[in-house]
């Protein structure tokens, strides 16, 4: 073990001791740090998108069975209609699993349902910031906000914001990044 | 900021289908919106005749020869012009709505229509901003300003096209903003794989060619190549069906495999390695002798690797991450290559040089938990992660063995990953990823740990990068 975290993990046994709660590797500093969810338009945005691949899919497969008048097309489109079923409760899910949060220092930022991920990321290691909004996003008044560092593997992207709390985020970061450093 | 208004609009926090108002931050250009600090410019209006000119090379590309045989010169002509035209409205189009303009102490560009997207670029960020004058845009006494930013092998920002003294205007004024020294010394500094002098400084270390010649041949690819030729006598002698032509296919194929030990040991042949005070300076080659000098400030991290048939000989490899502007592209560049080959005193000693206080043998590497066996059976025990004075270090591989260590200075961000089979088990994943794609993973360590770890790395980052 790593010596600081020696006394929570016993050697032998392996097991973790019982502290406050379960523990979240994805909750670094679970007193201090107050998430912001992204807005629960996003939910709206992606099950827009998620009816129009659906629905693409739906009119192939009833041209198909139209022509042909084979059963097997029938029975597609209704795995189909399970799957988008499915689909839009990881939607609601996945959304609302968003979060981000602004700390002196560093933004973090966690998604993921399946797969959860946490980055950490120092203003002061930011190159650039993108905000961009396709016609969806903008119908919905959102926006994405994108921190950029040197590394290619960061990956601090907050969607589903509003163009004010866009634009403060983006004002925050590019002003708590403009120290005098390389960024490397 | 000092942008009041037009980004900001506290207004817009409640829902409202339909077209949005131009208050967002993507809004190009707003009727109603009161002027920005500086208003928006555009590009040259001549930059989108010049984007379908070069398009133009594209789009006969993709119709090929073929469509031009089988529809005749007329049609072939006729529907290279309506693609021409085609790429020339979305030119127009996406001119019309870029836009740049200098907010405070940074740089913002617009650009899109329906994807709309803003770049805020701190200018305290720039590498160096260069005029580049293409030859489309030479004829036309244009010129493209490029932004160069740390990290990325790739222009960020390039604002194509702007006339030859716009451009040169708003480089100096962008330089002066970014605070920068005068562009020729930031030019110099730039340019790390400049030629270095034949004197070098201190020889730190020489690989003997024989162990490189050794190290190559106990590579895969050299211990399969007498089956391979055997296999190809026997199928000479036996097989009467066996053509020549065969043959030398074969053989060709067994050369590619073959190739890469070989090259290894031509590059790599006479390995020098000094120091100065200005960085390390590398001296190899048989064919081509190539001398260059290594900034140590650019050097990222460092990864050592045992493979498994160097193991009698105890012989590792050392490898640097190099990151920075003007930094050629590192797969053609062999100046990451540390040790071709070398026993650990040695490879200790090549290190004290890159990173002071670091020792491969002395860092406290702990394994995972005796559960991480259920994801890895056999490779459990050889993984590791360790804290140690200035680097995060982490161990992986049951068989090639590899180390990566990684200075607290150098980290770009830290990520925790936790894949539904590592919550069962209450384990995660912290990476710590540094420029040049240079990511060191403390794989499947218990949740606590996992937690402590990326506290102890977040703090440990800020904290080195506040000394430098």
């Amino acid at each position: 073990m790593i010596p600081y975290a020696r006394g929570v993990t016993d050697e032998r046994t392996d097991r973790v001791e019982p502290t406050a709660g379960p523990i979240d590797p994805l909750e670094p500093w679970p007193e201090t740090v107050q998430w912001r969810p992204v807005s629960p338009d996003l939910i709206w945005v992606e099950l827009v998108r998620l009816a129009a691949t659906i629905a693409v899919f739906l009119v192939g497969l009833g041209i198909g069975w139209a022509l042909t008048g084979h059963r097997l097309f029938g029975y597609a489109m209704a795995a189909l209609l399970a799957l988008a079923l499915w689909r839009v409760g990881v939607i609601v899910r996945a959304v609302r699993a968003w979060g981000y949060a602004e700390r002196e220092d560093d933004l973090l930022v966690r998604h993921g349902l399946l797969v959860r991920r946490l980055s950490i990321v120092p203003y002061a290691r930011m190159q650039f910031v993108d905000v961009t909004a396709g016609p969806l996003e903008r119908a919905f008044q959102l926006a994405t906000v994108q921190l950029h560092t040197a590394a290619a593997a960061s990956d601090a992207r907050v969607p589903g914001l509003r163009p004010a709390d866009a634009s403060r985020l983006r004002d925050r970061l590019t002003a708590l990044g403009e120290h005098r450093t390389e960024g490397l | 900021m000092n942008d009041p208004g037009q980004w900001s609009d506290g207004a817009a926090a409640h829902h409202s289908p339909g077209p949005a108002p131009e208050s967002a931050p993507w809004a190009v250009t707003g009727p109603d919106a009161p002027p920005p600090t500086e208003p928006r410019k555009r590009l040259h209006p001549l930059s989108p005749v010049l984007h379908g000119a070069k398009s133009l090379a594209v789009i006969i590309a993709a119709l090929s020869w073929q469509t031009l045989s089988r529809v005749g010169l007329g049609w072939f002509v006729a529907i290279v012009v309506v693609f021409l035209i085609g790429a020339l409205v979305l030119s127009v189009v996406a001119w019309f709505n870029t836009g740049y303009h200098v907010v405070g102490r940074e740089l913002r560009i617009h650009e899109g229509l329906l994807w709309r997207r803003t770049r805020a670029i701190p200018l305290e960020r720039l590498q160096a901003v260069e005029v580049v004058r293409p030859l489309l845009a030479q004829l036309t006494g244009l010129a493209e300003l490029r932004l160069e930013v740390v990290g990325g092998g790739k222009t960020e920002a390039p604002l194509a096209y702007l006339t030859v003294s716009d451009a040169a205007v708003l480089r100096e004024r962008l330089l002066a903003l970014a605070g920068r020294r005068p562009p020729q010394a930031a030019a110099a500094a730039g340019d790390p794989t400049a030629p270095a002098a034949p004197a070098p400084g201190r020889l730190l270390h020489g690989v003997a060619n024989r162990d490189l010649v050794i190290s190559q041949l106990l590579t895969p690819q050299a211990l399969l190549l007498p089956f391979g030729l055997a296999f190809v006598v026997a199928q000479f002698v036996y097989e009467a069906t066996w053509s020549f032509i065969a043959v030398a296919s074969t053989l060709t194929a067994m050369a590619g495999v073959l190739l890469q030990p070989a090259r290894r040991v031509l590059v790599d042949w006479n390995f020098r390695l000094a120091c100065d005070d200005t960085g390390l300076r590398v001296r190899q080659g048989l064919v081509e002798t190539r001398s260059q000098t290594i900034p140590l400030n650019r050097v990222q991290g460092v990864r050592a690797t045992w493979p498994l048939l160097w193991r009698p000989r105890r012989w590792l490899r050392l490898r640097l991450e190099v990151a920075g502007y003007g930094m050629p592209d590192p797969q053609e560049n062999p100046a990451d290559r540390l040790l071709p080959v070398g026993d650990l005193p040695t490879a200790e000693l090549v290190l004290a040089e890159v990173l002071p206080g670091v020792r491969l043998a002395a860092l406290p590497l702990t394994a995972p938990p005796r559960r991480a066996r259920w994801l890895h059976p056999l490779a459990q025990p050889t993984l590791g992660a360790a804290l140690a004075e200035q680097v995060f270090a982490v161990r992986h591989g049951l068989l090639t063995r590899h180390v990566v260590a990684l200075p607290y200075a150098r980290i770009q961000s830290v990520r925790v990953v936790q894949g539904p089979l590592q919550r069962r088990l209450g384990l995660a994943s912290v990476h710590a990823d540094a420029a040049g794609g240079l990511t060191a993973v403390a794989g499947d360590r218990d949740v606590t740990e996992a937690r402590a770890l990326a506290v102890e790395l977040t703090a440990r980052s800020r904290a080195a990068r506040a000394t430098t």
